[in-house]
């Protein structure tokens, strides 16, 4: 192929690419998002209750950030983080921050969640999932995993596995609360 | 089928996938590499530079970016949470890395490009199936038979489109003949990708708009293949590789 030919497929090339941009570019239809477990998407609403019987619903704590934490007793990570999130939880709620860390009740021992918290003094919220319902909603593979969702009920960043660092769970809840 | 898949490779194992397309890259590099006139010595040191390169580089690069977290968590800067990671600033860090120790070794930029062709063309299999397993970069939503289900809708494939499109682009490299001029295989690869990026990032689901209308990733893929058929073009006029043995 010579110099000449080779500049007209280039050309021919650049224009069929400029033609497939416009040819696929929005067209300002819009449809409404289905709630699910990924970035960029409505979080998954649940109602849970936590073990002194206090109920909390998702969707009723729209314009505060929240993290979303599904943990056991028995996951070495889960421990490794509590520390760090109960610091988080701390420094932020202030400003609007909760965190709702959900037991997997349906694979822990729940004589092993009251002594936990205790060695942990976890402050925050701790709800228990008996049925796994949260589980399924939120298509959970791995303990720990985490879901940052902002004030208008998106979900900003995933997480799964840990421990979370202090610098990054900072990170990710000052991009929930913005 | 896919369901095992990601429940086999579901985050954070999705990363073997990576560190197995990293191996299967550097191998195959490795059988091609003194065509261009780099040794495999040399391939080995600039892939293990490089990849040390890209780790620390992708974290310098999001602490800097994130200045005020790490401040008041120091200890964050050694974390072993691979989300404290900036993948640009990586892939900028690597070059530049790759950049000098060829100018230590007085070995020619495009010649080492070429070398790492193969290597990032395995790469770029592997991402397609990493994102696969993970669930990312993912489709619209269609209605056509080949759909998947992710994220409650049936969704264009995007993951297993880019993976074909990629090992389409690899049998493509491994089939024909390396060209002898320096820069012309690297910029051969990186045209195809960028032509298969401009068409496949149509039915991804997460995108960004340039001008209210138009996906600023098409348009980023579109300057990237202009900017690679001005560069052919340049080398194609340039002599011929000096082999190893020459």
């Amino acid at each position: 192929m010579n110099q000449t030919q080779r500049i007209i497929l280039y050309i021919l090339v650049l224009i069929a690419g400029a033609s497939w941009i416009v040819l696929s570019s929005e067209t300002g239809e819009t449809t409404a998002v289905a709630a699910a477990p990924q970035a960029g998407f409505p979080a998954p609403d649940f109602t849970l209750k936590t073990a002194e019987g206090e109920t909390y619903t998702l969707s009723e704590l729209k314009g505060q950030a929240v993290l979303v934490n599904v943990w056991a007793t028995w996951c070495p990570p889960c421990k490794a983080e509590m520390p760090a999130i109960e610091k988080m939880y701390n420094e932020y709620k202030d400003q609007g921050f909760i965190v709702l860390a959900v037991n997997s009740t349906f694979q822990d021992n729940p004589l092993e969640i009251a002594p936990f918290i205790e060695d942990y003094g976890l402050t925050f919220p701790i709800l228990l999932d008996e049925t796994s319902d949260i589980s399924h909603a939120y298509q959970i593979r791995s303990l720990p995993s985490s879901y940052f969702i902002n004030r208008q009920g998106m979900i900003t960043e995933v997480v799964i596995g840990g421990p979370m660092s202090e610098a990054l769970l900072r990170t990710r809840i000052e991009e929930a609360l913005k | 089928m896919i369901e095992a898949f990601q429940n086999l490779f579901s985050p954070p194992r999705h990363m073997i996938l990576l560190v197995i397309a990293a191996w299967l890259g550097l191998n195959l590099a490795e059988r091609r590499t003194e065509r261009y006139g780099i040794s495999k010595e040399d391939i080995n040191n600039i892939t293990f530079y490089g990849l040390i390169a890209f780790v620390i580089g992708g974290r310098i690069s999001y602490i800097l970016q994130n200045l005020s977290a790490f401040t008041k968590s120091p200890l964050g800067i050694i974390s072993i949470n691979p989300d404290l990671f900036d993948p640009f600033g990586a892939i900028v860090v690597m070059f530049i890395v790759i950049f000098a120790y060829g100018q230590r070794k007085q070995l020619e930029l495009w010649n080492i490009l070429d070398a790492l062709t193969l290597f990032f063309a395995v790469i770029a299999v592997g991402l397609g199936l990493s994102h696969l397993a993970a669930g990312t970069a993912f489709g619209l939503p269609t209605d056509l038979p080949w759909g998947i289900d992710m994220w409650n809708a049936t969704r264009h494939p995007t993951q297993i489109y880019d993976t074909l499109a990629s090992t389409l682009i690899l049998v493509l490299l491994l089939r024909f003949k390396p060209n002898p001029r320096p820069g012309v295989t690297f910029l051969i690869f990186s045209s195809l990708t960028a032509i298969s990026q401009l068409i496949l990032q149509a039915f991804q689901a997460n995108y960004s708009l340039l001008f209210g209308a138009f996906r600023q990733e098409q348009i980023l893929a579109w300057l990237a293949l202009l900017a690679c058929f001005i560069l052919l073009e340049g080398r194609l006029k340039t002599v011929k590789h000096k082999t190893v043995s020459e």
